[in-house]
């Protein structure tokens, strides 16, 4: 019995461990080159630099295009949220029929590839009368598409996990207008939804290369742009911006869980304090 | 008029007919309960009263006002769900401070109101407690102070019981009729579960395929059901078919089991003579004694003992009757006197006999 046990924790630790090797080398990797003096010639690296951070910072354009990238996942996650939240608990509660309908819409985006969604906007919007194409605007409302799945799916489960028809009828029954039962018992229970679709819209635009090559090039850079002029220019350069953009994914995401763990903590703390104290003066009074 | 009127309520779904012409008049203080099986239209007569579903045709009048086509946050109704219904990003306590915070109470009066019905409901240690920490019993007790909180005109109970287990089940529609009881709040309680509605309820309505089929006091609902799925649905009732003989005299008899019941005398002009009529007849009505026994009830049957099954303080006996399966309950302190395969003696009165026109019997029934 206990030699199977050993078998089996065994088994799991090859297939876990394999699974890692997989998944972290090609990071480990990259981190590893980005500060690598040279590693083309030896099976370790000749030396450590940071050499090639300081060419990336150094760039005139670096912050530049950090802005850009910044200012675009910023802007359509915001424009997701407020576009995609009203629309996906609309035809949760009010018009489940429409459900297939959205459903089918949602997956679209799997389908088109980000070139032919790009070539496609530009068709459209570049002549006249409509010469909105080819602007950082037009490439939020294109990545709004292109990321759709990404916030309407955990938006729609997060919907669905709460029993969202039934708090809001919960709430109207305690006299509740349809604002205060959005905004504080709505949103706050599909925030986790929202926050998952957020930070992996975040994440996707801040690494998104195709569609803002073809809609807007070299008018309006980001970060993707100037990492793939370096790739061309010297790998290690590039290796030190994908860091980078792995950072600020990575930091991003933290603070946003930081912050979700934090609000709910002092919630439930200050309900705590504020019910003992209740209590504590009730003895007060009995007495 | 009454505190609240539910006058002509039509209300249809895709074509579908979920309720058909109820009226109901309900008076101050009074509770009455909802009764009938899934797709009744019970739950949907409660949600036009809450405002969540509007009626095709009829009006709702609370307290001579006319509240048809106000919105549900502005009818004052106070609603607790079959699934709770607690906000999950609530304490207990913000849950029943929710309405009070809505009506912009101040401070003090909100946490002087959430304490006294924290403590009403038997929770003033769980006000700090999310749902996820509350058992099933525990949150739907906070959502009943929830619903209290903001002194609903009507209280409104969507089968609030219906996924709690058999003791708290008990236990709890006990406590929300002392509640009730102690507030004189009018409330409208929505329940499948007919023991449930019977124990209660002031008045109980029953309902069937979207039209009501009696409304009465419990005692009336049990012992003087007007039709044949009434006496089938609430409690459990024998079913003997026959031929009406003679409607005045209530007799009704059957050829091929050779037998003729006494029953109540039926109304002119509800059945003829001839027609086919099933006597129905409740367990607790019939009394078991040995053949040789001298009884006083106008009628009297021989059956045989198949099953003796025990029900607390009562005890069930599954008798066939020339194969015709009858059930009897007899107290339990009386159950030595019976043994399987005895031939024993059923006797029952005349007022214990309802006839009712020959139709399809309902699952509940026997």
């Amino acid at each position: 019995m206990a030699a199977m046990k050993k078998k089996y924790s065994f088994l799991t630790g090859i297939v876990i461990g394999s699974f890692l090797f997989y998944m972290l080398l090609p990071i480990v990797a990259t981190y590893v080159f980005s500060i690598a003096t040279r590693w083309d010639r030896t099976i370790l690296p000749e030396g450590l630099t940071l050499e090639w951070y300081k060419v990336a910072f150094a760039d005139d354009w670096f912050f530049i295009v950090f802005k850009n990238s910044l200012v675009l996942s910023i802007s359509t996650v915001l424009v997701s949220v407020i576009i995609i939240v009203p629309t996906a608990y609309w035809v949760h509660l009010r018009n489940p029929k429409a459900r297939p309908l959205f459903d089918l819409i949602s997956i679209i985006p799997f389908a088109i590839p980000g070139v032919v969604l790009a070539l496609g906007l530009i068709r459209l919007y570049a002549h006249p009368p409509l010469m909105i194409g080819r602007t950082p605007a037009m490439l939020v409302a294109a990545y709004v598409i292109f990321t759709m799945p990404f916030m309407y799916r955990p938006v729609i489960n997060s919907l669905e996990a709460v029993n969202i028809r039934v708090l809001t009828e919960a709430a109207q029954s305690l006299g509740s207008s349809w604002l205060r039962t959005i905004t504080q018992v709505i949103l706050p229970n599909i925030l986790p939804g929202m926050l998952n679709g957020g930070l992996l819209v975040f994440a996707i635009i801040f690494g998104e290369f195709t569609i803002a090559t073809f809609l807007v090039g070299a008018r309006f850079k980001t970060f993707p742009m100037q990492l793939v002029y370096f790739t061309r220019r010297d790998g290690r350069i590039a290796s030190a911006y994908t860091v980078i953009s792995f950072t600020i994914a990575w930091v991003s995401s933290l603070i946003i869980l930081w912050v979700v763990t934090w609000g709910a903590k002092r919630t439930s703390m200050r309900n705590t304090q504020h019910t003992k104290g209740l209590f504590a003066g009730d003895v007060v009074e009995q007495k | 008029m009454s505190y609240l009127d539910l006058i002509h309520l039509d209300k249809a779904f895709d074509g579908v007919t979920a309720v058909r012409d109820f009226n109901l008049q309900v008076e101050q203080g009074e509770f009455v309960s909802l009764l009938g099986p899934s797709g009744c239209g019970k739950t949907t007569t409660l949600r036009m009263v809450a405002g969540f579903e509007t009626p095709n045709k009829g009006s709702i009048f609370l307290a001579g006002t006319d509240i048809t086509s106000v919105p549900p946050n502005h009818r004052g109704m106070g609603m607790v769900f079959q699934s709770y219904a607690l906000f999950p990003n609530m304490t207990a306590w913000n849950n029943v401070a929710f309405g009070l915070r809505v009506a912009r109470l101040s401070t003090s009066a909100i946490n002087k109101r959430v304490t006294e019905l924290l403590d009403m409901v038997g929770l003033s240690d769980a006000g700090h407690k999310y749902s996820t920490e509350l058992s099933g019993g525990q949150q739907q007790r906070v959502a009943l102070a929830r619903a209290l909180a903001i002194e609903p005109k009507v209280l409104l109970l969507d089968e609030p019981l219906s996924a709690l287990d058999a003791v708290v089940r008990v236990s709890l529609r006990h406590e929300i009729r002392r509640i009730q009881t102690t507030l004189g709040i009018t409330t409208i309680y929505v329940t499948h579960d007919q023991e449930e509605a019977l124990s209660i309820s002031d008045r109980v309505v029953v309902m069937r395929r979207a039209v009501i089929e009696q409304i009465g006091t419990p005692e009336e609902i049990y012992v003087q059901p007007v039709t044949h799925f009434v006496a089938t649905f609430v409690g459990t009732i024998n079913q003997f078919p026959g031929i009406l003989v003679d409607a005045s005299r209530g007799l009704v008899a059957n050829n091929n089991r050779n037998w003729t019941i006494s029953a109540q005398p039926v109304p002119d002009g509800e059945l003829k003579e001839g027609d086919a009529v099933n006597v129905l007849i409740r367990p607790d009505e019939i009394r078991v004694s040995h053949t040789e026994t001298v009884v006083n009830e106008e009628n009297r049957l021989t059956a045989v003992i198949k099953a003796i099954t025990l029900l607390g303080a009562v005890t069930r006996l599954n008798l066939d009757f020339d194969g015709q399966p009858v059930i009897a309950d007899i107290k339990t302190v009386d159950r030595g006197r019976f043994i399987l395969d005895e031939p024993v003696q059923l006797s029952f009165t005349r007022e214990a006999c309802h006839v009712m026109p020959d139709i399809e019997p309902v699952s509940r029934g026997i």
